[in-house]
């Protein structure tokens, strides 16, 4: 909600700067921006009393001493003659209704009403809709009008159930369905009650004779309506989170002494009518409690002085809880109102000893057998759940999809993994192995079960590794089966080779899946001991890059063996910011020519742009410059 | 990891694989929680709505109940967990106090945009006892906190509002460049909630937190869009070794 600072700083003595009311917004929790002189705040929504300058002031008031209250309308009201029928008690506890004729055409807009829409920069409607929006901006209330001339004698409030075509007053078309609490008149919907208004009984700038309604409505009976028929509507919004019941009258009275300062009144009539009971809530004050709650030692007449300065009173023994606070209850909601007073930060942290009973981990087998294939080269990846095939009866079907290609929940991990496998080979990546651990959901139709097996997908393709010995081996079903039998050597895993038939890529390399159920994983995995220690501390991330990369093969001969060390620590400790990976993919040892030929193989990428032959060589000659560097090393067939 | 065999060749090296960094995040943080006295339970991610919002005092009304920030599944019998404090309600139900839940897990949420995914995970840990307070909570936040960014990074709490928690408090951290960062939600137990789990709510009080564990890993990798935790990209998930 937007609030402009000279709306609040006028009302406070003192006039406190823009930062000094906004450390306060922050310290009672309503987190905000400021720009232009406007507090963009986000209440929570249990705080429907704060959304409005006069309760915003209100929270603000342990704080600051305000100014007094804004005028209002001072003489007597009459007693309006309405024929109104309310239907749906329960919806509707308490509504006012307040008649009001004027004489002539209007003025320009002055003082508040005129601010309003200028510091805003608010769109203006007609003049009782205005006033009616800055009255909700200032008091936290809305009002519906109505122009009293184009509704019909009776007036009906109800809850609906029938579908209905409705033109609201914002000239949009809605089709209500489902329930709905409504005012009718003349057998017609005037308005959607608490969220918007019909076209035909609205409001113009012609409008002489209105009727204004102030209803105090069922948070329940609102709540998200404005979403289901795609309404911007800010009474919605308020009266979801609650208004204050017994500010009818006052609120009228407002709307009237705004609309005396505009044009000349000719004729006033107000009713106004309780259907239930709105009793005054009230909780017995135990300052113990709430001590106990933050850990403070706060005494008796601190708590109760910053409590009255919110708006509670004392009844005896008794806290009276103020209208306005519909999220008062109990004493843990004293206890957070004193300590948002006090400011979070001033509450003393207090060290405690945790009494439990400890058990042990609960992905034991998960972790061991993620240790496993990590090992070996496998990545662990996360795939979201939802898909568009219904591979089987027992996918579980989303209700409410984001899309109608993600309306279901996949029934095995297969096609994910592909789908990051794919993705990865069109990156250039030729030796890729993954896996994913996850729960996956089922549900029986005919007993309507849901059901769930926690699961194990692994997947890969390319070469088995990036050294002399697995560069040139292909991932197979051996290869799969060789990593697996660490976790035990009697089980015959069913491997699936998946085919390439059907899928978009050129890429003969097999693709190797298996798909497990975690519980048939033998506990023999739990003995299994990983090779890693821990991974590295403080990992920052580095952005990757989208430019393609470019790979370059060398081979060194080396004459003297002793100097193969010096040669491969050198060259794999070659830094540039444009190498991002080297290692040596072939090797061999001639003994009788007392030779040794050495290939690195080079990948280099740029995050700037796409690196040209020129830029790869430049590098390249530096590295073969390093090499060099080891005596009897040299490139055949290179002019070095 | 290398295999050193001959003076004369070349070491073998074995590229490792890695553990997806979401879930690196998520043992660094159960593992210090269940040294300092934590049990670590699971719960199922299809809920009842019992479970998932009625037992946690979220009202019929609460806007986090309607279908467009809900997943609803088989004609509305159930929703694909919001949040994994529906797991802390199975644990008390199961348990007496004094107990220390944590679980941590996916959830889901009807949002996709640049910064939210209808999947992400979080933590939430529960603590019920004798005079627990709010002073306590504090005292645990600030050695999670320091457990993850270090003992010298600046913290505040915020009033906020959650339904299971009363009072509630959202905590930020300062970054580098001087700005709060959000990260994580906590609160003293609405005694309703422990009212609902059967706990003597007069005995007993508690302390509840939740972290997203995409914003926590996000600050401490320093990744900028949280997309790219689930692209499954090698060069991605290669940096997390």
């Amino acid at each position: 909600m937007k609030i402009f600072y000279k709306d609040l700083s006028s009302r406070i003595v003192g006039k406190p700067s823009i930062e000094d009311i906004s450390k306060r917004l922050f310290q009672l929790g309503h987190e905000h921006e400021v720009h232009d002189g406007i507090f963009d705040i986000e209440f929570t929504p249990n705080r429907g009393d704060c959304l409005s300058v006069n309760g915003l002031l209100r929270d603000l008031s342990v704080f600051f001493d305000l100014n007094e209250d804004k005028q209002l309308y001072q003489e007597q009201l009459n007693k309006l003659e309405i024929d109104f029928e309310n239907k749906f008690v329960t919806g509707c506890k308490k509504i006012s209704f307040l008649k009001v004729d004027i004489e002539e055409e209007l003025s320009q807009y002055s003082g508040e009403l005129k601010d309003y829409f200028e510091n805003l920069e608010l769109n203006k409607n007609n003049f009782f809709t205005d006033i009616s929006n800055y009255v909700a901006y200032e008091t936290g209330q809305p009002t519906h009008c109505y122009d009293f001339n184009k509704i019909g004698k009776k007036i009906i409030f109800e809850e609906i159930d029938t579908k209905y075509d409705f033109n609201t007053l914002l000239g949009k078309k809605i089709s209500l369905n489902g329930r709905n609490s409504v005012f009718k008149s003349n057998e017609n919907i005037i308005n959607l009650a608490g969220i918007v208004g019909d076209m035909s009984s609205s409001c113009s700038d012609k409008t002489r004779s209105v009727l204004i309604e102030c209803a105090y409505f069922d948070p329940e009976i609102i709540s998200g309506k404005a979403v289901r028929y795609d309404i911007s509507s800010e009474a919605a919004y308020k009266f979801e989170r609650g208004v204050d019941h017994n500010c009818h009258e006052n609120v009228l009275r407002r709307f009237l002494h705004i609309i005396e300062k505009h044009s000349t009144i000719k004729n006033i009539q107000f009713f106004t009518k309780k259907y239930d009971e709105l009793p005054i809530k009230s909780i017995k004050i135990d300052v113990n409690k709430i001590n106990s709650i933050l850990g403070t030692k706060l005494t008796y007449d601190f708590c109760i002085e910053k409590l009255t300065n919110l708006g509670f009173y004392l009844d005896g023994s008794e806290l009276c809880i103020p209208s306005y606070r519909n999220d008062i209850s109990n004493s843990n909601d004293l206890a957070e109102e004193i300590a948002r007073i006090i400011g979070y930060d001033n509450i003393k942290p207090k060290r405690f000893k945790i009494d439990s009973i400890k058990s042990g981990n609960i992905d034991e087998i998960d972790s061991k057998i993620k240790s496993l294939l990590i090992d070996n080269g496998f990545y662990e990846v996360i795939n979201n759940p939802f898909v568009n095939n219904n591979e089987g009866n027992d996918l579980i079907k989303i209700d409410n999809p984001l899309d109608v290609n993600r309306n279901y929940l996949r029934g095995r991990l297969k096609e994910s993994l592909l789908n990051n496998l794919l993705y990865n080979e069109r990156r250039q990546k030729d030796s890729i192995k993954l896996f994913e651990i996850s729960d996956i959901y089922s549900f029986d139709k005919i007993t309507e079960d849901f059901h769930f097996k926690r699961k194990i997908g692994i997947i890969a393709s390319g070469r088995v590794d990036k050294n002399y010995k697995d560069f040139s081996r292909k991932i197979d079903e051996k290869y799969f089966a060789g990593v697996l039998q660490k976790i035990s050597k009697d089980i015959n895993f069913k491997f699936e080779l998946i085919s390439r038939e059907s899928l978009d890529t050129k890429i003969k390399n097999k693709i190797v899946y298996l798909e497990l159920n975690i519980d048939e994983i033998p506990k023999s995995i739990l003995d299994y001991s990983s090779a890693i220690t821990k991974s590295r501390p403080n990992i920052i991330y580095e952005p990757i890059s989208e430019f393609p990369s470019s790979t370059k093969d060398i081979s060194f001969s080396v004459l003297n063996f002793s100097n193969l060390k010096e040669l491969e620590y050198k060259v794999l400790n070659y830094e540039h910011i444009n190498l991002k990976e080297s290692f040596v993919f072939d090797f061999y040892k001639n003994n009788d020519k007392k030779e040794i030929k050495i290939g690195f193989r080079f990948i280099f990428q740029s995050s700037m742009k796409t690196m040209t032959d020129n830029d790869v060589n430049k590098i390249l000659d530096d590295i073969i410059k390093t090499a060099l560097s080891v005596s009897d090393v040299a490139v055949p067939g290179l002019d070095y | 990891m290398s295999d050193k065999k001959d003076i004369n060749e070349p070491n073998i090296i074995k590229v490792e694989g890695s553990r997806h960094p979401i879930n690196l995040t998520k043992d660094r943080i159960i593992n210090f929680l269940q040294s300092v006295g934590f049990e670590a339970i699971d719960g199922p991610e299809i809920e009842s709505e019992e479970y998932n919002f009625d037992m946690l005092n979220i009202k019929e009304s609460h806007p986090a109940r309607q279908m467009h920030d809900t997943f609803y599944v088989e004609g509305r019998s159930r929703v694909l967990r919001t949040h994994t404090s529906p797991v802390q309600i199975r644990g008390m139900l199961e348990r007496t106090p004094p107990l220390a839940l944590i679980s941590g897990g996916k959830v889901y949420r009807k949002d996709d945009d640049a910064t939210h995914l209808p999947m992400f995970h979080q933590i939430e840990g529960i603590c019920i006892d004798k005079d627990i307070s709010f002073a306590n909570l504090k005292s645990l936040i600030f050695k999670i906190v320091h457990e993850l960014f270090g003992e010298d990074n600046q913290i505040r709490f915020r009033p906020s509002y959650f339904p299971f928690t009363e009072p509630s408090a959202e905590v930020d951290i300062l970054s580098k460049e001087g700005k709060w960062l959000e990260i994580l939600g906590c609160g003293i137990v609405n005694p309703i909630v422990l009212k609902n789990c059967k706990i003597d709510h007069e005995l007993y009080s508690g302390l509840a937190f939740g972290l997203g564990i995409e914003r926590i890993a996000m600050l401490l990798y320093e990744v900028n869009d949280i997309r790219e935790f689930y692209k499954s990209n090698l060069d991605f998930l290669n940096q997390f070794k």
